[in-house]
């Protein structure tokens, strides 16, 4: 049965519908009017209001000043009592020279061209840009390349996020405009707060299995 | 073909076990009251909810129409990215597909997040039988799996479960003292998943969408498990029923608007992954090769049926199980099935077979909130009656049913009759209420609705003779 189903089931689909042949059309899809499912509408102020809807989605949000993130990145590093620390080897963390700024202050910083992914599971906090950032529901978007990958936003138990305000866009429709222009086809992950859960007695606990704190910096 | 059906199930003693549990119906009202009260709050955020309702089922209802066009399209784009595949009829094709996509790939360790398609075809006690070393990664389902217990809600798995049963069930598995706080329990679970997260080689998840334009999956999920499923195994395998595409990213952020508002009452979830295909050239982490496993079970029977085509619509977010004041009072185990409620009500029939399912289609009052509560608008209460309609004509010993209606019918058009039966039975009743003005115990068929609560004694005289008797005075 394995074999013949292979063979021909969207046929199958297709005679399900009542039709003999495949569409001579590409289908039309609704037309998807904006004003029904927009929540933000103008492009002025996203940095402003990305900070409140991500501080409501209980990530702990600021906004520093490039000069002075090097500072706040490792006070809140040190108050957590986080040692070993990767980060991405991205244009801004790069550039600000973060990891050697950390490695003088005594942290064991390893950029993620230096890690293995093994090693992730044993570091104290990842560092990270974003791809793109949404106003509309304080999301990070961040997208997998060979500077940045998957698990740095997702293994360490707290992950400092970095928001440049010209990667946030307005609203979701915005972002998923700009992930099906730009490389289609490529993983993208959306983080909107940090991991929990409410599967016991709906008492919510946060840290189940990505981080349980996520520090979001907006760079002003 | 369908679902997997509980052995000798019966729903109303099952109806009746879960409605006597207080404990149990506590803690799924409790639950599923706070869902509906996020929910409501979630949807007066939208500038137009009641349009926005309209376009999410307009759009699944346009790929459902267009489905060989969209399923053509989707493979096509999951083969450019580099991922392979698969159509699976059936649970057993699938199960045999999954089984050898882990043998070919030499796979030892397989992490699991949450999925009802994975739930649908038992997936999870197959590969145990089959002696691979697999675990359920979502809190939830952790706990259903060390428990030998099933799911209970689509969303929210364990909502039959109180702290106390799974601190001692950890208690045992883990071999630690007893320790019902649920912070404990979480941080407990976590530290033995991670273990397996690091050494896992294979990965599975279910899909919540799949966008045929870009040939990916969608998952959304609070955890973070289905994340490291994507993240750390070398081989990713999604297994998605066939009714979960939407043809463009546009659409996809239409439905995610939507989906958690609906389900969770979040505006989004922690984590919403988009992927498919394997890892880029130079990158360290996420899946060397991608199998996506496209899962028949019965769906195609549902689409070639104009009629009951919506339904395949459901994106699964629970809204009609927290509204439903029969899923609260009787809780999700009642149905029988790895769908319950009232979408439950419609799917495990039209999946599982009618005559399997039978009872589910009359484990409804017709009270219309699923309706109301429903994202893409499925009819279900206009369905259920359908599906009673499809019992009544294909039952065997309806006959007597059938003569009983018709008789009902026959009573109900000749204002003799109805008066005369009428004034049978209000003498019959108020003879058997004793004086008392209750009837406490009710003969033959009748006696299902006296056992549990009494009937109130008829009055002396019928609303056409009062209403008489003012009109002559």
């Amino acid at each position: 049965m394995s074999g013949s189903s292979q063979h021909d089931w969207i046929g199958n689909v297709r005679r399900a519908l009542g039709r003999t042949g495949p569409l001579a059309v590409a289908p039309a899809p609704p037309e998807i009017d904006e004003p029904i499912v927009r929540l933000v509408h103008s492009d002025i102020r996203l940095a402003e209001l990305f900070l409140q809807t991500a501080k409501k989605a209980n990530f702990v949000t600021d906004s520093v000043s490039p000069e002075e993130l090097a500072q706040r990145l490792i006070d809140f590093l040190k108050s957590q009592n986080c040692r070993r620390v990767g980060l991405a080897n991205s244009e801004i963390i790069e550039s600000l020279n973060l990891p050697a700024k950390l490695r003088e202050s005594g942290f064991d910083a390893i950029s993620w061209n230096d890690l293995t992914l093994d090693e992730t599971y044993d570091l104290d906090c990842g560092v990270t840009d974003v791809w793109a950032a949404v106003a509309e529901t304080g999301s990070l978007a961040i997208r997998p390349e060979p500077g940045n990958g998957r698990a740095l936003s997702l293994i360490p138990p707290i992950h400092v996020a970095i928001v440049e305000p010209k990667k946030i866009v307005a609203d979701l429709l915005d972002l998923f405009e700009k992930m099906a222009s730009d490389e289609p086809g490529a993983a993208v992950s959306l983080i909107t707060g940090p991991s929990q859960t409410a599967d016991i007695e709906a008492v919510m606990v946060t840290g189940v299995h990505g981080p349980g704190l996520v520090r979001v910096l907006v760079v002003i | 073909m369908g679902l997997i059906h509980l052995p000798q199930f019966d729903f109303e003693q099952a109806a009746a076990k879960g409605a006597a549990d207080k404990r149990l119906r506590a803690a799924v009202t409790n639950n599923t009251f706070r869902k509906q009260q996020g929910r409501e709050i979630r949807w007066r955020e939208m500038p137009d909810i009641q349009a926005a309702r309209r376009l999410a089922s307009e759009i699944k209802q346009h790929t459902l129409e267009h489905l060989d066009y969209y399923l053509d399209q989707l493979k096509a784009a999951v083969e450019r990215n580099g991922g392979k595949v698969y159509f699976a009829s059936d649970g057993e094709e699938a199960r045999k597909i999954i089984f050898d996509i882990i043998a070919k790939t030499n796979s030892k360790r397989i992490i699991k997040s949450k999925s009802m398609a994975s739930e649908e075809i038992e997936l999870t006690a197959h590969l145990e039988k089959a002696g691979l070393d697999v675990v359920e990664t979502d809190l939830g389902e952790f706990i259903v799996q060390v428990s030998h217990d099933r799911p209970s809600h689509l969303v929210a798995p364990i909502i039959h479960k109180d702290r106390g049963s799974i601190a001692t069930v950890f208690s045992q598995y883990f071999g630690t003292p007893y320790n019902d706080d649920p912070p404990t329990l979480t941080r407990q679970a976590r530290a033995f998943l991670r273990d397996r997260f690091r050494r896992a080689d294979l990965g599975m998840t279910g899909g919540n969408f799949l966008i045929a334009e870009t040939g990916q999956v969608c998952v959304v999920e609070n955890e973070g498990n289905a994340r490291q499923s994507l993240t750390t195994p070398r081989v990713l395998v999604s297994l998605v029923g066939i009714e979960k595409l939407v043809p463009r990213m546009a659409d996809l952020a239409v439905m995610i608007k939507m989906l958690a508002r609906s389900s969770t009452g979040q505006s989004m979830t922690v984590y919403t992954s988009i992927f498919g295909g394997p890892r880029k050239a130079g990158e360290k982490d996420g899946p060397e090769e991608f199998h996506l496993v496209l899962l028949d079970n019965g769906r195609t029977e549902i689409l070639a049926d104009p009629e009951y085509r919506e339904i395949l619509r459901c994106i699964r977010c629970g809204a009609c199980l927290n509204v439903c004041p029969i899923f609260r009072n009787i809780g999700g185990h009642a149905y029988g099935s790895v769908y319950p409620g009232p979408i439950g009500a419609l799917l495990s029939p039209l999946l599982g077979g009618l005559e399997n399912y039978s009872d589910l289609p009359q484990a409804s009052t017709l009270c219309g909130a699923c309706y109301h509560a429903c994202p893409v608008k499925i009819d279900i209460p206009r369905h259920l009656v359908s599906l009673r309609r499809d019992i009544i004509q294909g039952r065997l010993d309806g006959r007597w049913e059938r003569m009983f209606y018709r008789l009902w019918a026959r009573g109900m058009k000749s204002p003799f009759l109805y008066r005369t039966i009428g004034a049978i039975q209000r003498w019959d009743l108020r003879r058997r209420a004793e004086g008392k003005g209750w009837i406490s115990r009710l003969p033959g068929f009748a006696a299902g609705w006296t056992r549990i609560r009494d009937l109130p004694a008829p009055a002396s005289r019928s609303f056409h003779q009062i209403w008489k008797e003012r009109k002559t005075k």
